[in-house]
């Protein structure tokens, strides 16, 4: 009965933080919480907050990738290639960029449970792998790094709203009741939390670790895809730049939302909140005219204090 | 009993023992040699070797840092981010209006730098307690965060000394870059061989249980690495701006990728604990040798850090290989 009530406290502290956090942006700049503003964050909170959904089994089962990124920068251009220089059809070109994402988490997942291989430093080589070859397509095929996709469906799609919500905003309340139900309700979801809390225990109950590991990996490229077409939709261009400036943001949201290195520990909904507290930061700072220069300042300030903030907890709770 | 010593000796030191991957490595590289000059016989002109070497040795030196923090079974990937703030403090230095500092001053300026930077990666690691990976992934993004505001302009440097220090040469054709790498490396090699401090390196990086049972203090052994680590980076970045005579916020950017390629090509175990700095003299040639000799066989410049995230993957694979293979021998 305790427990429970502890655990409760835990969500409860990142709610009122984000609360906190919202009054006092608003209280020094009215204009953080005028209706434009906060549709604007909202939407650009869902590629943060879709890539960090996808991280979060992922996570949870003790994985890593780093290199979504860079993964998106390849997709997005990859996309824009086939649109505009080649005349494919969008819906194929969306699907074949998704699967492109797919088939490098599947590799990445592959390389890393066949080998043993520490997830974030073969993450960390495929991530300049992705990023030469996204230069090198954009390169070759315009001239240029960044190419424009402009398409009615997908303009459509990132500036209608619906109920006064933007959008693309579904796609992140979709996926994130599709983890909350996979992660909470269903057999899957256990072994997930199972792995993560004992990859040992896990196998000797016989839950095949590697294979699910794998599909965790596929799954976080598939999102990864889902990812790169939002960037797509949102921006109008294919960048092959943009996408490495995610990282980091995703992973402090990811971490804040309660995930542990050490696997086994996080939640959905907990992600969520962590990708919101995450957004109103960097949004807010940049309603205040903070200098882009700081803005990466403070994004590995904040992952360096979240990660030591829950450290700290932990070696306390160790030590009662 | 003393023959056995004397063996084990004669194996520490010598790098063609059978659980080297010198031999291996020098194959590779002769390889590379050939084909690159098959391409372009340029590249075994006498002014591109001194290029190479010159500019390898810079990644030389920081390896040799990073190798420390490597056997205690950590990691440092912030080490281009100290590399960019240490590089533009010195530069800065010599732009302060009239005020003439002196050339020592400076090198102890971008020294301090880097090893202040280590010990703060070192605090949040040992003392905090964070993954070494995700505490140097956040000091990453905040000292480049650092050098971009600072750096945002070029910051030339006209003090002819500090810009010989890196380009000069002795006998006419040995860089001086190339002494300093000697130097360190000789140094570090004899720190980690014949002393306490290394043996407790390796010590902490094969067994933390057993290190703690033999009473090594783990955190300030760790810490130290870290302090060395930032060191190196800190000479880096005081050889890279000596060597363009200016000073900008990207320097450093991607280096983390070759840094670690180096030293997992160069056989350290990213298990920890195992590996020395033989290995490293060749993997740095041969990182050092591929930006060069694929500029000179005109593949895009794109594509200089896929080989370098290739080969990153390639040497962790081998390694992770070798770990497995000694664990089935283990049981």
């Amino acid at each position: 009965m305790k427990k429970k009530s502890f655990k409760i406290t835990d969500t409860y502290i990142l709610l009122i933080i984000l609360v906190v956090l919202v009054a006092f942006f608003s209280l020094v700049n009215r204009q953080f919480i005028a209706y434009n503003n906060i549709s604007t964050m909202l939407k650009n909170m869902v590629l943060t907050g879709v890539l960090a959904l996808g991280l979060t089994p992922l996570m949870i089962a003790r994985g890593l990738d780093i290199s979504f990124g860079n993964s998106i920068s390849l997709t997005s251009v990859i996309m824009a290639v086939l649109y505009t220089v080649f005349g494919l059809n969008l819906w194929l070109t969306l699907l074949i960029g998704i699967l492109v994402a797919a088939l490098i988490g599947f590799i990445n997942g592959l390389l890393i449970e066949k080998f043993n291989l520490i997830p974030i430093i073969l993450t960390l080589g495929t991530m300049a792998i992705l990023q030469a070859l996204a230069l090198v397509t954009a390169n070759t095929f315009t001239q240029t790094y960044s190419i424009l996709m402009l398409t009615d469906q997908l303009y459509y799609f990132s500036t209608r709203t619906f109920l006064k919500i933007p959008l693309p905003l579904y796609v992140l309340i979709v996926l994130i009741f599709i983890f909350w139900f996979v992660l909470t309700k269903t057999k899957f979801g256990r072994t997930i939390y199972l792995i993560g809390a004992n990859p040992k225990v896990a196998y000797l109950c016989g839950v095949k670790v590697k294979k699910v590991k794998i599909l965790l990996y596929i799954f976080m490229g598939f999102i990864t895809g889902i990812g790169g077409v939002l960037s797509v939709a949102l921006t109008g261009v294919g960048a092959s730049y943009q996408g490495a400036k995610l990282v980091l943001p995703t992973l402090s949201a990811v971490l804040l939302g309660g995930i542990s290195l050490m696997g086994g520990s996080g939640s959905a909904l907990g992600t969520l909140i962590g990708v919101l507290i995450v957004t109103v930061i960097f949004n807010g700072l940049s309603v205040l005219n903070v200098p882009s220069y700081y803005i990466q300042l403070f994004q590995g300030i904040a992952l360096i204090l979240i990660v030591a903030a829950y450290e700290i907890r932990n070696k306390k709770i160790q030590i009662i | 009993m003393n023959d056995q010593k004397r063996n084990d000796f004669l194996n520490a030191i010598n790098p063609f023992n059978k659980n080297s991957m010198t031999p291996t490595l020098l194959i590779v590289y002769a390889l590379m040699i050939l084909i690159f000059s098959l391409i372009n016989p340029l590249f075994i002109s006498l002014a591109n070797i001194k290029s190479i070497v010159a500019n390898l040795t810079i990644s030389g030196i920081m390896a040799v840092g990073l190798t420390t923090v490597i056997l205690t079974g950590n990691f440092d990937i912030s080490v281009g981010s100290i590399l960019g703030v240490s590089a533009i403090v010195c530069a800065k230095l010599y732009n302060i209006g009239d005020t003439y500092i002196p050339l020592p001053v400076v090198i102890l300026a971008g020294i301090a730098v880097g090893a202040a930077i280590g010990a703060i990666n070192g605090f949040l690691v040992t003392v905090v307690g964070i993954n070494s990976i995700i505490t140097t992934l956040g000091t990453l993004a905040v000292f480049r965060g650092l050098a971009y505001l600072y750096g945002t302009e070029t910051a030339q440097i006209y003090y002819k000394p500090y810009v010989f220090m890196g380009r000069g040469y002795v006998f006419k054709h040995v860089p001086l870059t190339l002494i300093y790498f000697i130097v360190i490396l000789v140094l570090m090699y004899v720190v980690l061989r014949f002393t306490k401090f290394g043996r407790n390196v390796y010590q902490v990086g094969a067994n933390l249980q057993a290190a703690r049972l033999a009473g090594v203090s783990i955190k300030k052994t760790t810490f130290y690495t870290f302090i060395i680590s930032g060191i190196t980076a800190g000479i880096g970045g005081i050889l890279l701006s000596s060597q363009l005579s200016f000073a900008q916020g990207v320097f450093g950017l991607g280096y983390e990728f070759k840094i670690l390629a180096i030293c997992v090509l160069g056989g350290i175990s990213l298990a920890g604990g195992r590996g020395t700095l033989v290995g490293i003299i060749v993997a740095t040639f041969i990182l050092g040798s591929i930006s060069n000799g694929l500029a000179l066989s005109k593949v895009p410049i794109e594509w200089r850090d896929a080989f370098e995230g290739i080969i990153l993957i390639i040497a962790i694979m081998v390694d992770s290989i070798r770990i497995s293979r000694r664990a089935l021998l283990r049981a």
